[in-house]
């Protein structure tokens, strides 16, 4: 590694990795590590900074951490191990051409880089229902992602993406706003950022702004926590003069049942939720879906053993390195969520949905109590219906 | 005439045989095709067609047993499964489905064969390039 050491080492540097004492609390809590596999944050650490000739190790572990931050939640030195692990691939992919396991062959980061093509001209709009208003040009977007394509590459597991598009996009309409969809719009990039590519990342990025700013958006919102991470955080690094507002869609819908004076209807259910990475430790949005939940009247919310900051994962991230291991670690959470008795296990991220939707076919689980998966957007639109004062969209008409 | 790139598929078994005798009679095939061989289209998984679009080819023509023929039980179910999802994400993608189509050949079929992958480079070279072509080199992945 030495034609990259200085790159290894100002890495190290500004991730504050020597300020790690070694006292294990990230390996302690890593959830991959916990499940089994050789594989430890604090040993990498360690080797990177001690004994930096073990490429070997080095260029192995990097690829399997989940990136879901649970390590950086419990270090009590702030090392910032995730962008650690994020810069480090980054690095290695671009002078190495490293790029870890990618499960199902890598045909998930393939679209995302046909993407990329210029003269790309997709027909992903099929999914849009007669009942769901969007425009072509206005200040307001509602940024879709790759649920169009998870649903059919993942139809022999039954997943369904695409109610978080549709039920988001309901949620928008019965506030009173009818945004921008568009057919030119592309990946966000996060799978691609997040194992290396970050050449495409940015071509994806600075596509995506050129098309919504030609479209006269000034506002985009999003239902999916890894397109809001990278829209909010990541796409403004490599787009100069980057000027959209982000908006994640349970905010979005939070600030619109306060202003509307709309109610959800009452459900009596008992349900759990599952907090993904992206949005509980990355972004700090613990209790705002919690409260969306608590406006619905008769909805008891069980939390799993594990909640909040401290969630445990869905099992993998930006589909490498998916094995054994994942999981065990989404069984593990199924359990979870099983001994909370909940009806329903409700999740903000459409990659949790296909993880767990995945475990649950598991045949592990065979004679194992049920628990229906759900969108959260799908329930709060189920609990908002259309109606004269539900509706000011359609009142206007 | 724009120049294309179309890739084959085969399949170990009746296809790769239809091919090997169509070269050993010297039959012509378009010199724009490139074959891979695989052991059975049950091997084809929807990673390895969106490869071949991600790295620029035009279309791909999967060269297949006839389902009764198969060596291996589920693999004509395994291969068509895969290849109507690919088909609905080449929509998607705007690439277009027809840019991938599956054609069947028994042990003798050499000159069905060459006839197939004669029609699909035509039909091919007059819907012209990729429209989803990369516009850079991509990495050998």
């Amino acid at each position: 590694m030495s034609d990259i050491s200085q790159k290894v080492e100002q890495i190290i540097r500004e991730h504050n990795l020597h300020l790690c004492l070694e006292c294990g609390k990230c390996s302690a809590s890593c959830p991959r590590m916990l499940s089994g596999k050789q594989y430890s944050p604090r040993l990498l650490a360690q080797k990177i900074i001690a004994s930096p000739e073990d490429e070997g190790y080095i260029e192995s572990a990097v690829w399997e951490c989940l990136t879901c931050g649970l390590c950086e939640e419990r270090c009590p030195s702030g090392v910032r191990f995730v962008d650690f692990i994020l810069r480090l691939r980054s690095l290695l992919a671009a002078v190495k051409g490293l790029k870890g396991y990618r499960a199902h062959d890598g045909a998930v980061h393939s679209w995302m880089r046909i993407m990329t093509a210029p003269g790309l001209k997709q027909n992903r709009l099929e999914w849009l229902t007669p009942d769901l208003r969007t425009t072509q040009e206005g200040p307001v977007a509602f940024f879709v992602g790759c649920a169009p394509y998870f649903d059919v590459f993942f139809s022999g597991i039954g997943v369904q993406t695409l109610a978080f598009a549709r039920d988001g996009l309901r949620l928008m309409n019965r506030l009173g706003v009818d945004p921008v969809v568009l057919a030119e719009e592309r990946c966000c990039g996060h799978d691609l950022l997040w194992t290396g590519d970050s050449a495409n990342f940015a071509e994806l990025s600075r596509l995506n702004y050129q098309a919504f700013r030609q479209a006269g958006v000034k506002e985009i919102v999003t239902a999916c926590p890894e397109c809001f991470q990278v829209w909010e955080r990541f796409v403004p690094e490599v787009v100069e003069g980057f000027d959209l507002k982000v908006t994640l869609l349970l905010d979005f819908v939070e600030r619109g049942m306060k202003t509307s004076g709309l109610r959800f209807s009452p459900l009596k259910t008992r349900v759990t939720y599952q907090d993904p990475c992206r949005l509980a430790r990355m972004a700090d949005r613990v209790e705002g879906p919690r409260r969306l939940m608590g406006m619905i009247e008769g909805l008891t919310l069980k939390e799993m053993d594990n909640s909040g900051r401290s969630a445990l994962c869905c099992g993998n991230s930006s589909f490498i390195n998916c094995d054994a291991y994942s999981k065990r670690i989404q069984l593990e959470r199924l359990d979870e969520a099983r001994r909370t008795k909940a009806e329903l296990l409700l999740t903000a991220c459409p990659k949790c949905h296909i993880h767990l939707a995945c475990a649950l076919r598991d045949p592990h689980t065979l004679g194992q109590p049920g628990i229906e998966l759900r969108p959260l957007p799908s329930l709060l639109a189920e609990r908002l219906p259309a109606g004269p004062e539900g509706d000011p969209g359609d009142n206007a008409r | 005439m724009t120049p294309v790139s179309i890739l084959g598929i085969a399949c170990n078994w009746s296809p790769y045989a239809c091919y090997h005798a169509a070269g050993r009679a010297e039959l012509a095939l378009p010199a724009n095709f490139r074959l891979m061989r695989v052991m059975c289209m049950g091997r084809i998984n929807q990673a390895l067609i969106l490869k071949a679009f991600e790295h620029g080819a035009d279309g791909v023509i999967l060269l297949e047993c006839v389902d009764a023929d198969c060596r291996y039980g589920p693999g004509p179910e395994v291969g068509h499964t895969n290849v109507d999802r690919v088909r609905r994400l080449l929509r998607f993608l705007g690439i277009g489905q027809e840019r991938l189509v599956e054609r069947a050949f028994a042990a003798d079929g050499r000159d069905e064969l060459v006839h197939a992958v004669w029609d699909f480079t035509r039909a091919i070279e007059d819907m012209g390039p990729n429209p989803a072509k990369p516009g850079s080199a991509r990495e050998a992945s």
